[in-house]
């Protein structure tokens, strides 16, 4: 039978409090990093303190002598290369943490350090060095071109023309909680406790790791709770299979989380991206030329930057004449890491900024060329599937730009550009407008799903919903409860929800946004297959027939016969048996068409894409260079929403996240050592609670499309906002982020020296 | 917040954090190496003794959450890893490890301090309190309820710092308005980004007093 959301929905959609919301902000909640097993032995790694450098020898004789030293793994020995400040060169394991420093400085290691780059700008200028890994045969990768129509006729075409720099600087994840895992052995089964975003993923990869010494090998990843991951968190990485090896050695529980600075240098970062560009336009709006050539740093190893495939972003499909050019540029740095809509915010940056420099210069308000240069839909895609993206995309946007209008209060606040007061603090307003594919849940190699959920009813009444999948920070445990709750008759309360155990059946890694349209249809239908089964069960003793119970609020219902039964009652008649369902949900069976009548099978279950617009308001003080985010429009569409409370939480986060990425983060690097100067959360600056804006957000519910993820959506256009906002308060691009004091000032004085 | 004053000096020019971590040592050491070695603390000498105890662990007893725990730990040891590594305690987390971030906020003596920059020993005969004693007898603190009914949290590993933080500013002026409520959480820093859930709770709870 096809699957769907129920009509009336009582629980789905409402602002419903995170479940377990008590235990985490009473700290009760014990995430990976709390595990303190009996017997813990605790496990650090040294690393390459060198951008790039030859290890000539390893001395570990002072370390085995000191107090509590228990064992060392070697991971890049004598002979091999370092290729950054920080690679991992040999892990040491000792009774405590304190022991275990103490071992770590007792290794005496020998070095000699090797040419290397850090700064895109120098890698760029000696295009023959190779100071990387790999078989590349330079740092720099000239990258992917592609052209669509005639770019020059469309710059002929052009009333005016910009040229101009955007950038946006590397920055790093620094997820409160850092990478690591706690790692148990008995016998051939290993138990790791891990900060990860991936449970399943994360014991399978520990399992292929050992399959070769141990054929039996079997392992547990458990994560109840873990502090955010943010894309950064996909497996156990060199330090978890270190302490699983440490682990093995020592035959004692193993702990190893990464430092601070660790977490920084090594967890994981967004990619940098630079780009000169080149728009041009008409008054009436329409843009007729855009060309892009960028580049930006992976890091030592990894690929991807910028999505190259999808410049010029959102209106890759209205600009008819583009040229997008690409380069990638490997230094001696920590590797990038998927970054919650990798690429994404840079390519909105290299968009929608210029977007706004094309206006000036026309001397028109933005939003006329937003409004113009809109994506169409797509006709022939409507007809066939009325939930899609594509076919109606334009309409989305429009009712997004109208409600950010109105929420932000655009007509009375945008002034042209450097019109901001005539004090030293002006006033800015600026807006981005974004998209993302959100839902792309997953099949396993066999075309089988990779998520499942279990619903289990006992005759105690008492409902257990079990999934292996994650909670990020998402609120999965209460996403699966209202959705149980819902199909049940039931209170949130009365659900109770096991997840972050690997034995719980398939789950994906939490990435791309996929987790709650993966698993909310998952718990849908082992829901409805646990009532069903619980029909089927009870039905005789019920005296009804199974087709005709019905669940109501707290009751099972006879339809015929109109007796109402107490949902505990009802169960009771279980009698020493239970009530079960499993149910399973994947990117196949959302996607299923029906042979005969050509349509989709199960039509807004879940869903893939949305959009977003958002606005941002300044204040920024010309003498000092200070930006203030004061105000925040974020207006996100979203399919159906599971929990409105918590979805609306994810929304503001990513606009935080974005604020940040605006003002305050960049990772700094010393050409001179090849080091990063700022690995701390002093001098990488977050921003608290007073140096970020208020922010409305507005939800555009749209049930009919299913469940879509909303992870990542709303902290991609929030920089390319900020920087367009400061464009309006100053009338001069700050070309570069972060939007800091030296960088406004920077360009406020180049303004002036041009007079 | 624990204010900068109370990081007193723990003997002539060695300041405390220098003394808990060795890391003054690996800083000066650095200075005498061609390259600067944070990472790489082999090249680091032994730490001066600079007090009577130590190096050797002794018997400790600290009071927290109304529990009285005894274990025998170094006295480099700082309050939040002895809470941490060796009394089990969940609700002070470890994240910049250095006086920035606030995870590790805990009350003593109904103070907020951070708990990663002081030492244990410190902490003896002290009233050391956790957001984990904001869950009395089943009944949830307002200020953590208020985290809850607001959604002030995403994975929840900065919110018992804040919730600690907001505890104690209330408890110092119940009659806090939302402004002054903010700036008692500004030593503490959240990745996830929960303020403006955390301003609705901070409204709530004002509107209450407290
Ligand atoms: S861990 Fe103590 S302030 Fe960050
Ligand atoms: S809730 Fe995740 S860091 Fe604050």
């Amino acid at each position: 039978m096809a699957t769907s959301w129920p009509k009336d929905r009582r629980l789905i959609g409402k602002d419903i409090p995170r479940t377990d919301g008590p235990e985490k902000s009473t700290g009760r909640a014990r995430y990976s990093i709390d595990m303190n097993p009996k017997g813990l032995l605790h496990a650090m790694i040294l690393r390459s303190p060198y951008a790039h450098a030859h290890i000539d020898a390893i001395d570990v004789s002072a370390a085995e002598k000191t107090t509590g030293f228990k064992a060392v793994h070697e991971i890049n020995g004598a002979g091999k290369e370092v290729y950054f400040a920080g690679d991992e060169i040999i892990a040491v394991c000792a009774d405590t943490e304190e022991h275990c420093r103490d071992a770590m400085r007792a290794i005496k290691i020998k070095f000699t350090p090797l040419e290397f780059f850090v700064k895109e700008a120098d890698a760029l200028k000696n295009p023959q060095s190779k100071t990387i890994s790999g078989p590349a045969k330079s740092n720099v990768a000239i990258g992917a071109e592609a052209t669509k129509g005639d770019v020059a006729a469309g710059f002929k075409d052009a009333e005016k023309i910009v040229e101009a720099d955007y950038g946006m600087p590397v920055i790093c994840h620094q997820c409160l909680e850092p990478h690591g895992l706690v790692a148990s052995w008995e016998g051939d089964r290993l138990t790791v406790w891990a900060s990860t975003q991936a449970v399943v993923g994360t014991a399978q990869q520990l399992a292929a790791t050992f399959k070769a010494r141990i054929p039996q090998v079997d392992v547990k990843c458990i994560t109840h709770y873990m502090g955010g991951g943010y894309g950064s968190k996909f497996g156990p990485d060199i330090q978890g299979i270190v302490a699983a090896e440490l682990a093995l050695k020592t035959k004692a529980p193993v702990k190893l989380m990464l430092n601070r600075e660790e977490e920084i240098t090594v967890g994981g970062n967004r990619p940098s991206a630079y780009g000169k560009i080149k728009i041009g336009g008409k008054k009436d709006g329409t843009i007729t030329a855009y060309e892009v050539d960028c580049h930006g740093s992976p890091g030592e190893r990894g690929g991807a930057t910028v999505n190259l495939g999808l410049l010029p972003y959102v209106y890759l499909d209205t600009i008819p004449n583009w040229k997008r050019k690409h380069t990638v540029v490997r230094l001696n740095t920590g590797i990038a890491r998927a970054m919650r809509a990798p690429g994404h915010p840079q390519n909105c940056v290299l968009t929608d900024c210029p977007v706004d420099d094309l206006a000036a210069a026309l001397g028109i308000d933005p939003l006329i060329i937003r409004r113009k240069n809109l994506p169409p839909n797509d006709d022939k895609v409507a007809q066939s599937d009325p939930t899609a993206w594509l076919g109606q995309r334009n309409n989305i946007y429009v009712r997004e730009l109208d409600l950010a209008v109105k929420l932000s209060e655009w007509e009375k606040k945008w002034h042209q550009p450097g019109q901001g007061g005539k004090g030293p603090i002006k006033h800015g307003i600026g807006m981005a407008i974004h998209t993302w594919g959100g839902s792309a849940v997953g099949n396993l190699g066999d075309g089988q799903p990779a998520n499942d959920a279990t619903v289990i009813i006992d005759r105690g009444g008492q409902v257990i919903v079990q999934s292996s999948t994650q909670d990020l920070g998402t609120a999965q445990r209460t996403v699966s409860a209202i959705v149980a709750a819902e199909i049940l008759g039931l209170k949130v309360s009365d659900i109770v929800v096991r997840i972050g155990e690997s034995p719980f059946g398939r789950s994906s890694g939490s990435g791309g946004s996929t987790t709650c349209p993966s698993q909310a249809p998952a718990t849908l239908r082992a829901a409805i297959a646990a009532r069903d089964d619980l029909f089927a069960k009870i039905a005789a003793k019920f005296g009804a027939k199974k087709e005709d119970l019905v669940i109501e609020e707290g009751k099972v219902v006879d339809k015929a016969s109109k007796k109402g039964l107490d949902w505990k009652k009802a169960c009771a008649m279980l009698g020493m048996d239970e009530a079960k369902g499993v149910g399973a949900w994947s990117s196949n069976m959302a996607n299923e068409i029906d042979p005969d009548k050509k349509i989709l099978v199960n039509p807004g279950v879940s869903n893939v894409q949305v959009g977003g617009v958002q606005v941002a308001e300044v204040l920024v003080d010309v003498e000092t260079g200070v930006v203030r985010c004061t105000n925040f429009v974020a207006v996100q569409d979203c399919g159906l929403i599971i929990d409105k409370l918590t979805c609306e939480s994810q929304v503001a986060g990513g606009v935080i996240m974005g604020v940040n990425y605006a003002l305050f983060e960049d990772r700094i690097m010393d050409r001179h050592t090849g080091r990063q100067v700022n690995p701390d959360m002093e001098f990488y600056k977050l921003g608290g609670i007073q140096d970020l804006p208020r922010i409305k957000v507005a939800m555009v519910d749209m049930p009919e499309r299913g469940v879509i993820g909303i992870g990542e959506p709303p902290t991609v256009s929030t920089a390319a906002a900020v920087g367009n906002a400061v464009f309006n308060a100053l009338g001069v691009r700050v070309p570069y982020a972060p939007y800091s004091p030296e960088n406004v000032l920077n360009a406020l004085a180049k303004k002036g020296a041009k007079g | 917040m624990s204010d900068p004053q109370q990081r007193t000096r723990n003997g002539p020019g060695v300041t405390r954090r220098d003394f808990l971590r060795g890391s003054g040592a690996v800083a000066t050491a650095a200075l005498t190496t061609p390259v600067p070695s944070l990472l790489h603390e082999a090249a680091a000498q032994k730490t001066e003794e600079v007090v009577g105890l130590g190096p050797k662990g002794v018997p400790i007893e600290l009071s927290v959450d109304g529990a009285k725990i005894k274990n025998t730990i170094e006295p480099r040891i700082t309050l939040l890893d002895a809470l941490r590594d060796y009394m089990d305690t969940t609700a002070c987390k470890r994240v910049c490890d250095r006086g920035t971030c606030g995870a590790c906020t805990v009350l003593l003596d109904g103070k907020p301090v951070y708990s990663c920059s002081m030492l244990a020993l410190e902490a003896r005969g002290k009233e050391i309190k956790t957001a984990a004693s904001l869950h009395g007898d089943g009944k949830l603190d307002p200020v953590p309820a208020a985290f809850v009914a607001a959604d002030a949290q995403q994975c929840g590993f900065c919110t018992p710092g804040f919730v600690v933080s907001m505890r104690a500013t209330l408890d110092k002026n119940p009659k806090a308005t939302p402004a002054e409520v903010e700036a008692g959480l500004a030593g503490n820093i959240c990745r996830c980004g929960t303020y403006e859930q955390m301003r609705h709770a901070i409204e709530a709870l004002c509107k209450k007093g407290g």
